[in-house]
């Protein structure tokens, strides 16, 4: 199938059909023609409409082309619709909450692939930003729609899993997996940055276990109140020490986060000159603005369901919220740490994982406090006195680990034993309070 | 006194006044009469002169004084608030309006705390590194233990522990935070480095004070104690003698290195110890001697109108006591340490800042605090190292946080930041945070 008129079509196609290859071989056959039928179309419209309308509905078909269909991750895409079909014809809350947390993975991964390129054209600083805030954006519409419907525990476990994931699973199998491709040396990477972040995350710490202390020492001026407003002041105190921290990273101090890329710094600017944006600036951004929206969808009805889910799969609903959904939430950020490990090019994983703990610790969860605040949900920082020594445990051994400035894949596995050992808590955890609103 | 001896009647009341009363109105007196005849004392010179030897000594002794009260006295701005001390007096004397007399006996004890350091610096000049450093240990933090030890008195256990902890938090966090922050943002094209060995060690000290402190408090809220109430008071005790035992090592420890690269500054003629040894000291050692005891004992004073004050001030200004004790009471106990940290942040001696933020933090840790407990034992008040679970808790999470930001032996500004604003977060609990057993319940309880 070649279109003739426009060179650079041939060579998309040529990669088309590699990349249909790889699908062919395990997808219906149904879906080749199909897609050869859209190309069919394709080529009519070119002979047939008027130039500029042709070339919108090109621009489009091959932005859907890069979007949806080039990653083999977006095989799970089916599942959201699947889920929401589920969801008013079966009434089976168990396969509405797992289909849904399938469709979701592929959506988190394309809005992080979104946000890439679009940090393209928007240059460093506020590519950074915009990392900082939809990194995790996933993560942030859960949470919102979950503390739209009152379900403030759920809020709170699901980012302290957020959280717990990211230090040590994803840090751990990055580790594991990067000392064992490269297992005759010791990988290094940036001290300094590793020591802000830790520092960060000590100072959440701080931030979560006051209000949790205050409260289980009944030592508060206003029983249930105070700790409220406790809460929502340290929550300003902690989004404004994030704002310094952004400023910190992306203005003043970036040159700190450079040193140990500089000798690989080649291959880095390299590769980026040769991953040029592979959309433009105004369909990354309309592309994230409709799988936000979809997330966003997928979201609402995967929190209606965990508490059915959680009955019919037997399930907690604290493992739930902490183990299975941000094993699912940062499924995409998984990989690619995983990958960058083995690439040795352990900055970008740290800056993977533990700036996403640092992010959520230090942004999301203050975030919605104070989205709660003005909702008039009493969300506050008291995630309860087993979560908040798990997160305090959990960052002190993820910052002793990291102080040194290298890895081997011993930590790795030390992290990942860690993780199981957390999960297997939270199985067996309940909720004192039950607080489903 | 030897006034009587052929000195002009009008000349002994002033020297009277000045040489031992506690009294603020004398200094006041003395102020008007130094500014306003200073040219009295000249003319009366050579008079002097042909009376006798001793009076030419005792002439010598005047100016002298004169001269001295002009240095330590005079020549500080912050001294503008000693009046404030007095005031306090008056006020407390006048009327029974706590909240005054809180406020301006603390303001009164600003300018004081910082003339002692100021004095016991004088006098480490004469004394050597050895008895200089032991000085400094001891009288470093005089101003928080001569509250403590009027507060143990009146049996106020709680805000002697509260306020010794408030100490240890706002050096740890406040002072060490303002310093690095201003040292940052005044050198902020390079990391400021400082020694890693010494924060190493103090960061040492303190969490083993935090050990001492949590093993108490941990026994009382398990029930798990032999004899519910007294074991723990009994670990305490033991506790406070081994922690100043290992003060002592640390101080023995730190002045043989001190003496060791003391040797070595001298050969490699390091700028600090010149500079240090170009201010010269600018009084004697008696003067200073003199200056410390009057320095104390007027801390002494304004201390125990500070401690009756605080439960009617607590009332009067609606604070809670924990937030008075362990938030307002240091804040302004550190003002002079807090100034001095962030100049010698902002000269690039982090290594001084350090000294003075860390150091006093480890000396409250492992001096102060035992020492109250075996004050309080010789006192018969049953203070003890449990802080209460919230204290502890935040104490232990604070040396922690605080401990990772100076193991790597660089500063930046935002280091400087994030310590500034848990000190808030610390703050704002305290704010919202009451004894679950109320404080000032006389002992026996």
């Amino acid at each position: 199938m070649k279109v003739d008129s426009d060179g650079t079509m041939e060579e998309m196609d040529d990669d088309f059909e590699v990349e249909m290859a790889t699908l062919v071989s395990s997808s219906p056959a149904s879906m080749k023609t199909h897609i050869t039928g859209i190309w069919g179309i394709g080529s009519m419209v070119d002979l047939s409409s008027s130039c500029s309308l042709n070339r919108i509905v090109r621009r489009l078909l091959k932005s859907i082309g890069i979007v949806i269909f080039q990653p083999k991750i977006n095989l799970l895409l089916p599942f959201g619709p699947l889920a929401i079909i589920f969801h008013y014809l079966v009434r089976k809350h168990g396969f509405v909450f797992f289909f849904s947390l399938i469709g979701i993975i592929p959506l988190a991964e394309r809005l992080g692939y979104l946000t890439e390129q679009l940090a393209f054209y928007t240059g460093p600083t506020v590519g950074g930003l915009l990392n900082a805030t939809f990194g995790n954006a996933t993560e942030m519409i859960i949470s919102l729609y979950a503390l739209q419907n009152g379900m403030i525990r759920v809020v709170q476990q699901s980012l302290l899993g957020s959280i717990l994931s990211n230090m040590l699973l994803v840090l751990g199998c990055a580790f594991f997996s990067g000392g064992i491709v490269h297992y005759n040396k010791n990988q290094v990477f940036n001290k300094a940055a590793a020591v802000v972040n830790s520092g960060l995350l000590l100072m959440a710490v701080m931030g979560l276990m006051f209000p949790t202390v205050l409260h289980y020492t009944h030592s508060e001026v206003q029983y249930g109140k105070s700790e409220v407003s406790l809460s929502r002041f340290s929550s300003c105190v902690m989004l404004v020490a994030y704002a310094g921290y952004l400023f910190f990273q992306l203005r003043s101090h970036h040159k700190l986060y450079n040193p140990i890329n500089e000798e690989e710094g080649n291959n880095e600017d390299d590769s980026d000159e040769e991953e040029v944006p592979e959309i433009t600036q105004r369909e990354a951004i309309a592309w994230l603005a409709v799988l936000t929206v979809w997330v966003s969808i997928l979201s609402g009805y995967l929190v209606d369901a965990i508490q059915g889910a959680s009955e019919s799969l037997n399930l907690p609903v604290a493992f739930i919220s902490v183990v299975l959904l941000p094993i699912v939430g940062n499924a995409a950020e998984h990989a690619s740490a995983i990958m960058f490990a083995m690439k040795n090019k352990l900055d970008i994983t740290l800056g993977v994982a533990i700036g996403s703990s640092t992010q959520i610790s230090m942004f999301v969860i203050p975030f919605c406090v104070v989205v709660g605040w003005m909702m008039g949900k009493d969300m506050d920082l008291n995630f309860q006195l087993f979560e908040t020594a798990t997160l305090f445990i959990t960052v002190l051994v993820v910052a002793f680990m990291l102080q040194e400035g290298t890895v081997n894949y011993f930590k790795g596995l030390m992290l990942i034993l860690c993780y199981l050992i957390v999960a297997a808590s939270f199985y067996v955890h309940v909720d004192p309070s039950a607080n489903d609103g | 006194m030897n006034g009587t001896r052929g000195v002009p009647l009008s000349q002994l009341p002033s020297l009277q006044l000045q040489m031992g009363s506690m009294s603020g109105k004398s200094m006041h007196e003395f102020e008007d009469e130094s500014l306003a005849s200073p040219m009295a004392f000249p003319s009366e010179r050579p008079q002097h002169r042909s009376i006798a030897v001793q009076e030419l000594n005792f002439e010598n002794l005047k100016r002298r004084l004169i001269k001295n009260l002009k240095i330590v006295i005079f020549t500080e701005r912050i001294n503008i608030l000693m009046p404030c001390g007095p005031a306090a007096i008056i006020v407390n004397h006048l009327t029974a309006h706590h909240g005054w007399v809180f406020m301006l006996s603390l303001l009164g004890i600003i300018p004081l705390a910082e003339r002692l350091g100021f004095a016991t610096e004088q006098l480490v000049f004469f004394t050597g590194p050895t008895v200089g450093g032991l000085l400094n240990a001891t009288f470093g933090n005089a101003t928080e233990l001569i509250i403590s030890i009027f507060a143990l008195e009146n049996g106020m256990i709680r805000i002697v522990q509260q306020s010794l902890l408030g100490s240890i938090l706002s050096n740890m966090l406040l002072v060490l935070g303002c310093a690095f922050f201003a040292g940052g943002l005044v050198f902020n094209n390079k990391e400021q480095v400082f020694d890693k060995s010494a924060a190493v060690v103090n960061s040492g000290l303190l969490l083993m004070g935090v050990m001492g402190l949590l093993s108490p408090a941990v026994l009382y809220y398990t029930h798990t104690e032999l004899h519910f109430g007294k074991s723990e008071l009994a670990l305490s005790r033991f506790t406070s003698f081994i922690m100043l035992v290992v003060y002592a090592s640390y101080i023995f420890y730190q002045l043989k290195n001190q003496k060791a690269s003391y040797d070595h500054e001298n050969e490699g003629g390091n700028q600090n110890e010149e500079s240090g040894d170009d201010e010269a000291p600018e009084i004697s050692k008696w003067e200073a001697i003199i200056w410390l005891a009057i320095f104390t004992g007027w801390i002494a004073v304004l201390s125990e109108y500070l401690v009756n004050a605080i439960e009617g001030a607590s009332i009067a200004l609606r604070i809670p006591i924990a937030f008075i004790s362990v938030i307002l009471l240091p804040i302004v106990g550190n003002a002079a340490e807090h100034a001095s940290a962030i100049m010698f942040a902002m000269k690039d001696k982090l290594d001084i800042s350090l000294g003075v933020a860390i150091g006093s933090s480890t000396q409250i840790t492992m001096f102060g605090i035992p020492f109250c407990v075996i004050i309080g034992w010789i006192m018969g008040t049953p203070m003890d190292l449990n802080f209460q679970l919230f204290e502890t808790a935040t104490l232990f999470i604070t040396v922690i946080v605080v401990a990772f930001m100076l193991q790597d032996g660089t500063s930046n500004y935002f280091k400087g930041l994030m310590l500034i604003l848990c000190y808030l977060i610390v703050a704002a609990s305290f704010y919202v945070h009451v004894d679950p057993q109320s404080v000032g319940v006389p002992p026996g309880e």
